[in-house]
């Protein structure tokens, strides 16, 4: 992902440069060091262009015919876009479940890192083990926790009979329509620890200063956090709220593991079904690769047009140091 | 008036793009070797690969002019993975098919095999019995049956023992059966049965009430009266009666159990499978047996198998032919049980003592509970677009199964469904 938006920074400042000066032949060295951004470049490149770019295209090409992979396709226009938008009850479905997820998931895990990494960065005992401890499910394969989490979520399981205690009847968490997103939810928050590592890097980049600064003039440690720790980590919390969104948007592995084993992925009844879910159905399961690829572009618009609206908005609240006159 | 460096970047990018296609198109054109190897591709796991690989070692022997090069690949990416090499074309000359086999060949993406069945002199109704028609689409066959076995009642000897019962038997019906359920059910401790929530198993119902998922024109019919009573009895047999674990309920035994399991740790007294279930039964402490499945109104019970084809991109479908009639034929096939790994085909193998008395089975294994259900298989119906019909199936009856509820309700909607799906 980050090739993907370096790339076209890094053509525009060629441009620029070569508008700047359009007739000055180039030096030996200039050229010497063209051959080797070529030279560097290469491997990515190619990989961009045929691996990517080229399936990209393709794909652009077969969102507009009906194709099953084995017979030759059969241009149709727009007919698979009108088919998911208007036709299919069940894309409308995977696009509000992948909504739901997205913007509970990510939110909740961005405040539970911070909210982690605050807690990590206090000077108590035994610090580096609670980093590790918090870390460590971010390690662990996603099987095995999905398997941890079929036992932690049954219906007479540990969380509901934690929820007991307190009077709460629990309820069917994977086996209910209601109920699974929010456990997907739950599975997402456990991998909080990855932002969380990130988080208490940039915590730990923050002038001492500053803090002391604040104290002096008397700020309360809830105050010090707002004023002095939260701009300071902005840019770390809006990386990983575009990533988280990406990340979101694409769920597939977590439903794939969670809900085969019942014989229908995104089940019960749709109810866990998430877009890549119901492309990847779509495109191996029932042979229809124009409609799949039409889920794909669609998928693709959404994430672009959150991804525009974190970006837009970041000048708001999103401070780089470097960008203080 | 071109400028030498925005040549240069042009021809850097030219160069690039060149790179990229040839890329491509090297991927597309991946070669395969013109020295007669046949590739035949199944899918399974070790037991699957090794029998396989001995059968294969049979006919290299016997045909030395014939290599088969096999390619196991694991169940939950076969059908992707070979979409992927047909596609790319590059498909292999043999490959493992399946109840979803008409989607291949709806799309022209097998070769007949009728010309070949009559000139090789295979007569496929003795050596198969009514399993040979199995991969007939359109009035042409487009797969051999290689291993064939209907699905059984496993009991548990020692519970029903305990119970005072007599072991189940061809000629029970969906009463008798409910009655042993209830009897042998222990409220909240061990049930009478491990349930019918998977297609072959309510299906079979359906078929014993004298139903049809499609009917012999074609069209889907699962909302006739037959099939809801057959679905409603499956369901209710966990929500109304509970003698059948609820979703809930196994949720609770630990993470992806089922009846197979359930079966094995004694939680449920008769569970209805394939032959594979066998294999985990080798070890367990209690006394067990297997009985062909109890009837309703007319005997009907599902059945498990698979069967072998050729691809379009196979070069030379004639000695690929040979290669599968040999593999479908009496010795290649006794492997297949002799390994312990499923039911084979042929008939003449299920008949034999090979079969009816393995070495690996426990003394007085009633194996020919499956030549005794071979008689009343129904035929499920392979339609082109098998893949959507099980999904509305499993989409639909999600939370049905889980939470209870009206079968006819339900059904109703996936005969809207199924309408639009087939053709």
């Amino acid at each position: 992902m980050t090739n993907a938006v370096d790339a076209p920074g890094a053509v525009r400042s060629a441009r620029r440069a070569g508008r700047r000066a359009p007739r000055r032949k180039a030096s030996r060295r200039a050229r010497k060091e063209a051959m080797y951004f070529w030279l560097f470049i290469s491997p990515w490149l190619i990989g961009f262009l045929g691996f990517l770019l080229g399936p990209m295209i393709a794909s652009v090409y077969i969102s507009l015919t009906e194709w099953d992979s084995f017979t030759p396709p059969e241009f149709v226009g727009f007919a698979n876009y009108t088919k998911a938008l208007t036709e299919d009850p069940v894309f409308w479905k995977a696009l509000s479940n992948t909504f739901y997820y997205a913007l509970v998931s990510v939110p909740l895990g961005l405040v539970i890192g911070v909210w982690l990494a605050n807690l990590l960065n206090k000077r108590v005992r035994g610090r580096k083990l609670f980093r590790t401890f918090i870390y460590l499910p971010t390690l662990v394969p996603l099987v095995a926790t999905a398997m941890v989490f079929k036992m932690v979520l049954a219906p007479s399981g540990p969380l509901n009979e934690l929820l007991g205690w307190f009077g709460v009847q629990g309820p069917d968490w994977l086996l209910d329509a209601t109920w699974i997103k929010p456990a997907l939810v739950v599975l997402s928050a456990w991998g909080a620890g990855g932002a969380t590592v990130l988080l208490l890097s940039a915590m730990n980049g923050i002038p001492r200063e500053l803090y002391e600064a604040a104290e002096i003039d008397g700020a309360s440690p809830w105050r010090q956090f707002w004023s002095v720790t939260f701009p300071q980590i902005t840019p770390v919390i809006f990386f990983n709220l575009i990533m988280g969104l990406i990340g979101a948007f694409q769920i597939f592995s977590q439903v794939y593991i969670l809900t085969v084993a019942t014989g229908s992925v995104g089940g019960p009844n749709n109810a866990s079904q998430m877009m890549v879910t119901l492309l990847f159905r779509e495109a191996f399961s029932f042979y229809h690769f124009g409609y799949a690829s039409a889920i794909a572009w669609l998928l693709f618009l959404v994430i672009l047009a959150f991804t525009l609206i974190a970006f837009r908005t970041a000048r708001n609240w999103v401070f780089y140091e470097t960008e203080v006159r | 008036m071109v400028d030498q460096s925005r040549w240069r970047r042009g021809a850097g990018l030219t160069a690039a793009a060149l790179i990229g296609l040839a890329a491509l198109t090297a991927c597309g054109s991946g070669g395969s070797d013109d020295d007669g190897t046949l590739k035949m591709v199944v899918w399974g796991g070790d037991l699957d690969k090794e029998t396989y690989q001995a059968r294969i070692d049979l006919l290299e022997e016997a045909n030395p002019d014939i290599k088969v090069e096999l390619q196991l690949i694991p169940s939950d990416q076969y059908a992707q993975k070979v979409q992927t090499m047909i596609a790319g074309g590059d498909g292999p000359d043999i490959m493992q098919v399946a109840e979803n086999v008409n989607s291949y060949s709806s799309k022209s993406q097998l070769v007949p095999l009728d010309e070949y069945i009559e000139s090789s002199g295979l007569d496929m109704d003795q050596r198969f019995g009514p399993a040979g028609s199995l991969y007939t689409y359109e009035e042409q066959t487009y797969a051999i049956p290689d291993r064939s076995g209907a699905m059984i009642l496993y009991y548990n000897k020692d519970l029903f023992d305990a119970a005072g019962l007599e072991y189940p038997t061809a000629e029970w019906t969906q009463e008798d059966a409910q009655a042993a359920m209830e009897k042998l059910t222990i409220p909240g401790e061990k049930w009478g049965y491990g349930g019918a929530g998977w297609w072959p198993q309510w299906w079979s119902f359906a078929y014993q009430n004298g139903g049809q998922i499609i009917d012999d024109s074609g069209r889907p019919t699962v909302n006739s009266p037959e099939v809801v009573q057959a679905l409603q009895w499956a369901n209710d047999l966990a929500h109304v009666d509970h003698v059948v674990p609820t979703a809930a309920e196994y949720a609770d035994m630990g993470p992806d159990m089922g009846g197979d399991p359930a079966f094995a740790a004694q939680t449920v007294a008769m569970n209805t499978t394939g032959f594979w279930a066998i294999g985990g039964l080798k070890d367990v402490d209690f006394n067990w047996g297997i009985a062909p499945l109890w009837g309703g109104q007319e005997q009907a019970v599902s059945a498990f198998g698979s069967g072998l084809a050729i691809t379009r991109d196979a070069e030379d479908p004639a000695k690929a032919f040979e290669a599968i009639d040999f593999l479908t034929d009496a010795e290649a096939q006794t492997v297949i049980i002799d390994k312990a790994q499923d039911v084979p085909a042929n008939l003449e193998v299920q008949q034999s003592d090979a079969f009816l008395t393995p070495a690996w089975a426990p003394e007085g294994l009633e194996m020919n509970a499956f030549g005794e259900s071979a008689d009343f298989i129904f035929r499920a119906p392979f339609i082109p677009e098998w893949n959507e019909m099980q999904a509305a199936f499993s989409d639909s009856l999600g939370e049905f199964w889980n939470d209870g509820g009206d079968a006819q309700a339900e059904l109703d909607a996936i005969q809207t469904q199924l309408d639009s799906i087939i053709q």
